[in-house]
């Protein structure tokens, strides 16, 4: 028990004894775990908007008015046997002109004169699973093209290729941005945990003269990098839960199609993923600071 | 751990031990050396001679070059390092600059080698009791190293270096910087530790308190054994 109460003493004498640098690496870590929050955050929000858009990523497959039903049938078993796909609807040109005629009742720009005749065809519409496969289903139904059942393929995923674009640049982005911040805060820590380490230079060299391990040497000085990290983490989160609200309203009117409302679960998962990597980093970089004299 | 079968009595072996720096300079050279338990003895020779050298061989702040070095059964080159600080527990250490914790009262200088080492507060109460007792200190249990005259700051350090019971205690200059009375108190201290069973191995070049106590006196010269008597004389 004195034991545990010598090391969390001189871990918080520690803290203080340097306050301006202690200071200082718990606004570094705190800035780069606000930077991590926001990293994840943003990273949700865009998985969530790309889900969103991916489900309503289609394919639609136009067919010869005299292909063979057997034909199309064999069509449909193939395309639905792709995992790509989500599910294949039969969609009638009847079926196909009643929506237009219905669309056409709700838009003023269209006008539909005549409907004695059905100019439109039978055709495959294709819910895809992963909107990233339809580029490559699209061109092997392509292939389809004059064989007889097939007679043309339109698909629209632009918009979600865009969004799978800026995804991935946000992300490979976001992580080197969080390494190079990830760097700085250890480096911080690293320096502030060696002048603590230097202002208790004596009190190691008579504890390890004594025989106290070295995880005993070491604890007061990690537990001191993990307060550093945890004081960060309080920080982070405090702007990050005040902040979440007006900047969730923001960008709801700002981008309405995308659904930004993260739920409580990943709220936790978010500020328990800070406080790990705070304590991580906090904790780790103390160990890095403390190894080098424990070398020696 | 490895055991070594020696006559039985030595608490430290050194066997074909050199010692060279990475600067090159040769601080020891095939030093062969046994210390009985319940010795007392000298390690006498001028400045750079390797009487430091040779403690920190033996708390394993150093490695020799070559040889092996023994203590209190165990192989100090082998040892894993793990197994450092409890040898260290066993050999305690007293400096000729005391290396007391300014911060710190007499009693918590004392106890701090048993705080740290995992003893219960009880048992750091006690011994650190005791040992400030053995050293005539228990008035000052409350004083801080800068009250205290340089007598009693070596006291200190000599209670904190026995109060985890070490069987060998090594002081490295401990009169070094203290008026003679005052070294002579710190001598039949050390004395009266000897006959309490600890074995001493004290390293000094004051001629007068060598040649008073008429001890072992082990003589190194340029890092190599030059003399080794069991009533020795020495001529600083």
């Amino acid at each position: 028990m004195r034991r545990l109460e010598y090391i969390a003493t001189t871990a918080a004498q520690g803290f203080w004894r340097n306050p301006v640098m202690s200071l200082a690496s718990t606004f570094t870590v705190g800035l780069m775990l606000l930077l991590f929050a926001f990293f994840l955050a943003t990273d949700r929000g865009l998985q969530a908007a790309v889900g969103v858009l991916e489900s309503k990523v289609e394919v639609a497959l136009f067919l010869e008015d005299d292909a063979r039903v057997s034909d199309v049938l064999g069509l449909r078993a193939r395309i639905e046997a792709d995992p790509a796909v989500s599910h294949v609807d039969y969609i009638t040109k009847d079926q196909a002109m009643a929506r237009l005629v219905d669309i056409a009742a709700r838009r003023p720009d269209i006008q539909i004169v005549d409907t004695s005749t059905n100019p439109l065809q039978n055709s495959l519409e294709i819910k895809l699973a992963h909107a990233q496969d339809a580029p490559r289903l699209t061109a092997a139904l392509r292939d389809e093209i004059g064989k007889g059942v097939v007679s043309d393929v339109v698909d629209n995923p632009q918009v979600v290729d865009k969004l799978l674009t800026i995804t991935r640049v946000l992300s490979i982005g976001g992580l080197a941005v969080l390494g190079m911040m990830l760097i700085v805060a250890l480096f911080v820590i690293v320096n502030t945990i060696r002048i603590a380490v230097h202002a208790r230079r004596d009190e190691i060299e008579i504890m390890k003269l004594v025989g106290a391990t070295d995880w005993f040497v070491r604890w007061p000085f990690i537990l001191e990098g993990m307060l550093v990290g945890a004081l960060g983490a309080v920080a982070a989160t405090t702007v990050v839960l005040l902040a979440a609200g007006p900047v969730m309203n923001a960008m709801v009117s700002f981008i309405e199609i995308l659904p930004l409302s993260f739920g409580t679960t990943f709220v936790w998962q978010l500020v328990g993923s800070v406080f790990a990597l705070a304590l991580a980093v906090g904790g780790g970089g103390a160990m890095l600071s403390v190894r080098t004299h424990l070398a020696k | 751990m490895v055991a070594l079968l020696g006559r039985g009595n030595e608490l430290i072996t050194l066997d074909g031990v050199s010692k060279r720096y990475p600067n090159g300079t040769d601080a020891l050279r095939d030093v062969d050396l046994e210390i009985d338990s319940g010795d007392f003895v000298f390690l006498v020779g001028s400045s750079g001679a390797g009487k430091s050298s040779l403690i920190r061989l033996l708390i394993r702040e150093e490695l020799p070059s070559v040889g092996r070095v023994i203590v209190d059964g165990q192989d100090v080159v082998r040892m894993r390092r793990s197994a450092v600080p409890k040898l260290r527990r066993r050999v305690g250490v007293v400096f000729q600059d005391f290396k007391l914790l300014p911060r710190k009262t007499v009693a918590e200088n004392v106890g701090f080698a048993l705080l740290v080492t995992g003893h219960s507060g009880e048992e750091v109460r006690e011994e650190t009791a005791r040992a400030l007792a053995l050293v005539g200190l228990s008035q000052r249990r409350e004083h801080f190293p800068d009250q205290l005259s340089g007598g009693e700051k070596q006291r200190t350090a000599i209670a904190r270096a026995l109060v985890s019971r070490p069987k060998i205690l090594i002081a490295d200059e401990p009169t070094g910087n203290l008026d003679p009375v005052t070294s002579w108190e710190i001598i039949k201290l050390l004395v009266r530790v000897n006959e309490l069973g600890t074995t001493m191995l004290m390293a000094t070049h004051n001629a007068e308190i060598v040649n008073a106590l008429r001890r072992r006196v082990v003589h190194l010269d340029h890092g190599m054994v030059v003399r080794d008597e069991r009533e020795g004389q020495y001529a600083a």
